[in-house]
């Protein structure tokens, strides 16, 4: 080993050797942020994998070790509109409904939790993605507008229509549930 | 309410404004009831939807279509991290007495890479936590690598060498992967589990109890002696 160079090789090595411990740290929170865009165990699990893959093989062009999480987490959403999106639009599979699951299903966990799922599933893919970047996984605006790829604006703008919407699907979901749940607001 | 009313009270909610515009926005909500109303109905979807994915159904792998995990990814860059081992070896470890690597060259002059000697890629890995979840990956990432290996036709040899806290990973009463290591010691005989002898002479010691580690695992005298030993052979050296 050229002794010249071995301080700046080591230093890449502990580098990477730190940052891989890093990225494996963050697997959970990916998980259930790819779950909440897909519902499925399986593609979820896909996704994380493929995107913890693709980030330890290069690590180099990390430039921010504070940006971890979302650097991560754009490669993710890079993944799912490349891969996975597509993959499901072709085969005309939509994400699971939610809402089919059975009264047992639905007595294990609260209906809140159903519910909401179920309105969640029924957003388009560009809603749901930006409801939980931000309300799931914390992400600033500035964030999620790196992670997406498109100007902070437009995270604002869609957003509100996103909340809106998932609003009215909890009202819908709240309306035609037969169980007795006393709404989280009155219709107006 | 306009349609930028609507993006403000939604920044407001989620802390993006400045504090000025925050200022502007509470004086709102104190004259608008309405406008307070929407605010605290956001602020409540926001916790309702940590609440629906707090606890998502955990990873599903489907049988015979598992992909290479994260660390296949790395798998082609061993050797290059062989080469790299002293350096990590020093940097990383704060439990193994430096009179007992004078065996070793600090700049990893004379060390072989892993294919020096045979065809066969050989990795130590080096368990010294008591993290069984990082314990569980490395299984993962392992069974994955091994799988791998096979299908292209390449050798591999692998030895999972446990020493201090990383030993309850096979202790008969600790481990939370019994089963995972017996399936994994029978479909693999390109594996190997290795338990250090001082470790469990020092716990035994020290706890007064008897230790009785997993059948799948070998004893021998001294873990650290061991993959030093791996890595004057040649192998490659991951601490987990």
């Amino acid at each position: 080993m050229d002794k010249e160079e071995s301080p700046s090789l080591l230093g890449r090595l502990g580098r990477n050797r730190r940052l891989r411990t890093e990225v494996s740290a963050q697997r959970d929170r990916l998980y259930r942020l790819a779950w909440s865009w897909c519902h499925d165990q399986y593609l979820a699990d896909d996704l994380v994998q493929e995107t913890l893959t693709k980030a330890l093989s290069r690590l180099d062009s990390l430039r921010e070790e504070s940006r971890l999480g979302v650097w991560l987490t754009r490669i993710m959403a890079n993944l799912y509109r490349d891969q996975f999106r597509r993959k499901r639009e072709e085969t005309g599979q939509e994400i699971e409904p939610i809402s089919e699951e059975t009264p047992e299903d639905a007595t294990e966990r609260s209906l809140l939790v159903v519910h909401t799922r179920a309105a969640i599933s029924a957003l388009k893919d560009d809603h749901r993605q930006i409801i939980t970047l931000v309300d799931l996984s914390g992400f600033s605006y500035a964030d999620t507008a790196q992670i997406l790829d498109v100007p902070v604006g437009t995270v604002m703008s869609r957003l509100s229509r996103a909340r809106k919407r998932l609003r009215e699907e909890l009202e819908k979901a709240y309306v035609t549930s037969s169980s007795v749940v006393v709404p989280l607001r009155k219709p107006s | 309410m306009s349609r930028n009313d609507d993006i403000d009270i939604n920044a407001y909610v989620d802390g993006e404004l400045t504090p000025d515009e925050r200022l502007e926005v509470l004086a709102a909500l104190r004259e608008n009831p309405d406008l307070a109303r929407e605010a605290c109905e956001l602020h409540n979807l926001k916790s309702q939807l940590h609440l629906a994915y707090a606890n998502p159904p955990g990873p599903g792998r489907k049988p015979g279509r598992r992909k290479p995990s994260a660390l296949i990814g790395i798998a082609a860059s061993l050797l290059a991290l062989a080469i790299g081992v002293t350096g990590g070896w020093f940097a990383g470890s704060n439990d193994i007495r430096p009179d007992r690597l004078v065996l070793l060259d600090p700049q990893g002059r004379g060390q072989a890479p892993a294919t020096a000697e045979s065809d066969a890629t050989r990795i130590v890995f080096h368990l010294t936590t008591s993290d069984q979840v990082a314990a569980g990956e490395l299984l993962d990432d392992i069974e994955a690598m091994l799988d791998a290996y096979h299908e292209n036709g390449n050798a591999l040899r692998v030895e999972v060498v446990s020493n201090g806290d990383g030993l309850d990973f096979l202790r008969e009463r600790l481990s939370r992967h019994k089963v995972r290591i017996k399936q994994l010691a029978e479909d693999y005989g390109n594996l190997t589990f290795v338990a250090c002898k001082n470790t469990i002479d020092r716990v035994e010691v020290e706890d007064g109890i008897e230790i009785n580690v997993l059948p799948e695992a070998e004893v021998i005298d001294s873990g650290v002696n061991h993959v030093v030993r791996r890595q004057k052979e040649g192998w490659a050296y991951i601490r987990v």
